[in-house]
């Protein structure tokens, strides 16, 4: 008996001994996992099927794991060779000729070729016909079929030009999954089905909870962005969602996530800690529209005038904004885009704070001010509300205190996400929020034109009924146009009308920012503010 | 009394005797509880809370609202007492401002309950049979329901507010009131006066009204009392969820929520606030467990 517990200790303490003095692979493994935490998971759409995603947080992860024609280069925007090696345009923009490389393959095995890219496009255009508002339907504008050329090139032909076109082939919106992801249902492509030929392979992804990526072994076709050639550095990397912002930063302070990466940039103090903790803020202003409110004018409500829309854009400093919410350092907005779009346009000398300016404004269409320093007109008051999904954020209770300032009240109207889309769909606002990401000007597109916005009834409350019209002939010009120059006219005219109108309220530049730990080495940009994660070494 | 006095002829020693004004009677109540410090300072701290509830601007001259970007997240000094939120506005007059929401929507789930759960409690109690039954197994149900998670469900059904939130509490603690009260009517109603009302013609809705109610109020009024710090609690964790009022007026929930962001770089935002609705809810507690105490 006695001996037996001896043996059995003995053997214990042997494998415990075992254990400890060489690392196992378990180990080794876990030291090369970089783990990320984001805000909470999408519950509108629940889906990382790279056509319908808008999410930024699922197209990070998607840029790392689907590959695309063609990259966009970060600094210039230029477009650059990916999965084709070089590519054609015919003069009239109607055909794009790929000539693909050929040794890329999917993880699952599957060759890259001419009838993958066909069957991704032809897919594609099948689910934007079955549903025309998903979010991949604007990049594929046009699209009508593909003609494979040889088993290496391929020609896509588009019914009508779309100027933004090839930087769609950029995004990973349009990149290429192998066939059997094709050959499964959206709903099991939305739920993790999604097999591409990138640096790493989705493991699993559970809505709501995480996600894990493994690495690919094998990898050796990186676009000219990437430094890292071949197998990325990493062996794994694992996502979270954590909506709740203190524990996503206690996560990170104490060393439990690697990056930490939130929707809104970081407040002054946040920032603070964080440097104080060695960790690096990695920044960028994500491409497409700044964070703008747009006026609902339609239906006899206040903003139906414009030198109250006008007064708007003046009682909003935006300045003192950008360096209270955030920080010192924090650019302000300049434009309806952010400065990082194409084609963008500086409106910096109509966004001033001009609280005198919007008093004037405000007091020629005929709401003066009252006893209680709120304004009024035939006995009713100048309240607007603004529809906020979740909760109010300190800068919306900035805004509501500079509104008040002129003698505007801004009721702040705090609903679910689902009571604040319905709220938007029904034109249940004078003022309420949306932005996309893309680095292409047509993504304004998906917000302001009716005929392709998400919500078609914000998209046509912005406008008063006689300028939509114009607005839709300016969207159609920039997307049609074939030169640079016809684009940059388009949408700089396009701009001017928005801020002209009143019809987009410019409130802070969509900085994205993350904070990495001092472990994580070499994060860099995409051009639509993604990461390229197979560049990322952890130091253990 | 008044009858004898009649029959019997006044002598010089009655007329010392005078019967003790309704002053003096409280005075002399008060005596022995003014004489604990522990009760004072609490008193004091809730009379504080309710003028403030009532007229903040009494202990204050400073606009809750006024954003100062300048002064954001100081901490707490002369000038401000409590220091200062993320957009610079004084958090010691937000707290004041803060009271009357909190202590209204706390005054007003309390009354909810109270007015419910003495209408339920007695027509269980007075009727009984199968009235009774019915009432009590529907408390039941509410009973079986954790608070705070009926509250929630109420909330999300009828919409934001410090209203709504108040009714959301106040039908959370309707059991508590009608099963007190239901048990009082049960004792009261067999006793011998109860009985001689009856026999002297009195119909029974005077019986329960006149003889029956006032008997059976004494140990609900100490519950409403005791309940008001668990009403102020349970509105501040709705608030604190989001529910409360719409912003910028603040409760003191949404206070310590707001503020829970800078737990680490500036933990007076959310603490200081969070320290008054503790001190207070103490303060309700120890006066209520007071009274108890001197009742017995």
């Amino acid at each position: 008996m006695r001996l037996q517990r001896t043996l059995a200790s003995a053997a214990i303490l042997l494998a415990l001994g075992l254990s400890g003095c060489s690392p196992s692979q378990p180990d080794a493994q876990a030291a090369s996992t970089l783990k990320i935490a984001f805000f909470n998971d999408n519950t509108q759409l629940v889906s990382i099927d790279p056509f319908q995603v808008y999410w930024l947080e699922h197209r990070v992860v998607l840029r790392n794991v689907v590959e695309a024609l063609t990259d966009q280069d970060p600094q210039t925007g230029q477009i650059i060779p990916w999965l084709a090696e070089r590519w054609e345009i015919s003069p009239d923009a109607r055909e794009y000729t790929f000539y693909l490389r050929k040794d890329v393959t999917f993880s699952n095995g599957e060759p890259f070729d001419a009838q993958a890219v066909k069957t991704a496009f032809d897919s594609n255009k099948a689910f934007a016909a079955e549903l025309p508002s998903t979010f991949g339907a604007t990049y594929l504008a046009g699209y009508d079929h593909a003609e494979i050329l040889d088993p290496h090139s391929i020609k896509l032909v588009l019914s009508k030009p779309n100027a933004g076109f090839l930087q769609a082939t950029s995004t990973t919106n349009l990149s290429i999954l192998a066939p059997e992801s094709y050959r499964k249902t959206a709903k099991e492509r939305s739920l993790g089905a999604v097999i591409g030929s990138g640096p790493f392979k989705i493991e699993h992804y559970t809505p709501e909870t995480g996600l894990r990526l493994v690495r690919r072994e094998g990898y050796a076709w990186a676009s000219a962005n990437v430094q890292n050639k071949g197998d990325a550095h990493l062996s794994a990397i694992e996502v979270s969602y954590v909506p709740e912002e203190s524990v996503r930063n206690g996560l990170f302070l104490q060393g439990k996530v690697d990056i930490l990466w939130p929707r809104v940039p970081f407040s002054e103090v946040d920032l603070q800690l964080f440097q104080r903790n060695d960790a690096t803020i990695q920044s960028r202003s994500l491409p497409g529209p700044a964070l703008n409110l747009y006026p609902n004018t339609r239906g006899n409500r206040i903003l139906a005038d414009q030198k109250v829309r006008q007064a708007l854009l003046k009682a909003i400093d935006r300045k003192s904004y950008a360096s209270t919410v955030y920080n010192d350092a924090f650019p302000v907005v300049d434009g309806v885009y952010d400065v990082t779009t194409p084609y963008f346009r500086s409106q910096g000398d109509k966004l001033a704070y001009d609280p005198q300016g919007a008093a004037k404004l405000l007091d020629a269409a005929g709401w003066t001010l009252g006893q209680d320093s709120y304004r009024y007109k035939d006995g009713k008051r100048l309240a607007l509300q603004y529809n906020l999904p979740g909760k109010e954020t300190a800068g919306d209770v900035l805004i509501q205190d500079q509104l008040r300032k002129v003698g505007i009240e801004l009721k702040l109207k705090v609903q679910t996400t689902a009571e604040w889309a319905a709220a938007n769909a029904a034109g249940a606002y004078d003022l309420t929020y949306s932005y996309m990401t893309r680095a292409d000007p047509i993504i304004l597109q998906t917000i302001l034109d009716p005929r392709s916005a998400n919500s078609s009834t914000l998209a046509t409350n912005t406008y008063e009924p006689n300028v939509l019209p114009l607005a839709q002939t300016l969207f159609d010009a920039g997307l049609t146009a074939t030169a640079s120059e016809q684009r940059a006219d388009a949408y700089g005219e396009l701009q001017d009308l928005l801020i002209d109108q009143g019809s987009a309220i410019p409130v802070y530049e969509r900085v994205w920012q993350a904070a990495t730990s001092k472990r994580v080495q070499n994060f860099r940009w995409s051009a639509e503010g993604f990461a390229f994660l197979n560049d990322i070494e952890v130091k253990p | 009394m008044t009858v004898l006095q009649r029959l019997i002829p006044v002598t010089r020693d009655v007329a010392h005797w005078r019967p003790r004004r309704r002053l003096q009677r409280l005075l002399d109540q008060a005596g022995p509880l003014l004489r604990r410090p522990g009760f004072v300072v609490a008193l004091i701290l809730v009379l504080f809370t309710l003028l403030a509830a009532l007229w903040p601007a009494l202990f204050t001259q400073v606009d809750p609202y006024a954003t100062q970007p300048s002064a954001k997240l100081l901490p707490p000094s002369a000038v401000h007492w409590f220091g200062t939120d993320e957009l610079g506005r004084d958090l010691y007059t937000r707290v004041l401002y803060g009271a009357r929401l909190s202590v209204e929507a706390a005054l007003l789930a309390v009354g909810l309950a109270l007015v419910s759960g003495l209408g339920l409690g007695i027509v269980s109690g007075f009727i009984g049979g199968r009235v009774d039954n019915l009432i009590m197994r529907l408390v039941d149900v509410l009973l079986a329901l954790p608070g705070l998670l009926l509250a929630l469900a109420i909330v999300t059904a009828i919409g934001f507010g410090t209203i709504p939130v108040a009714i959301a509490v106040g039908v959370g603690i309707i059991p508590g009131f009608a099963r007190t009260t239901r048990a009082e009517v049960l004792r009261i109603k067999t006793l011998p006066y109860v009985e001689a009302a009856r026999l002297g013609g009195a119909s029974w809705g005077r019986t329960l009204l006149r003889h029956v109610l006032p008997n059976a109020w004494g140990p609900v009024a100490v519950l409403a009392t005791l309940d008001i710090g668990a009403a102020i609690l349970a509105t501040a964790g709705l608030s604190f969820l989001g529910f409360g009022a719409a912003p910028p007026a603040a409760e003191w929930g949404t206070l310590i929520a707001n503020g829970r962001h800078f737990l680490i770089t500036a933990p007076w935002v959310s603490l200081l606030p969070g320290l008054f609705l503790v001190l207070v809810v103490f303060s309700l507690n120890h006066i209520a467990r007071t009274f108890e105490e001197t009742q017995r």
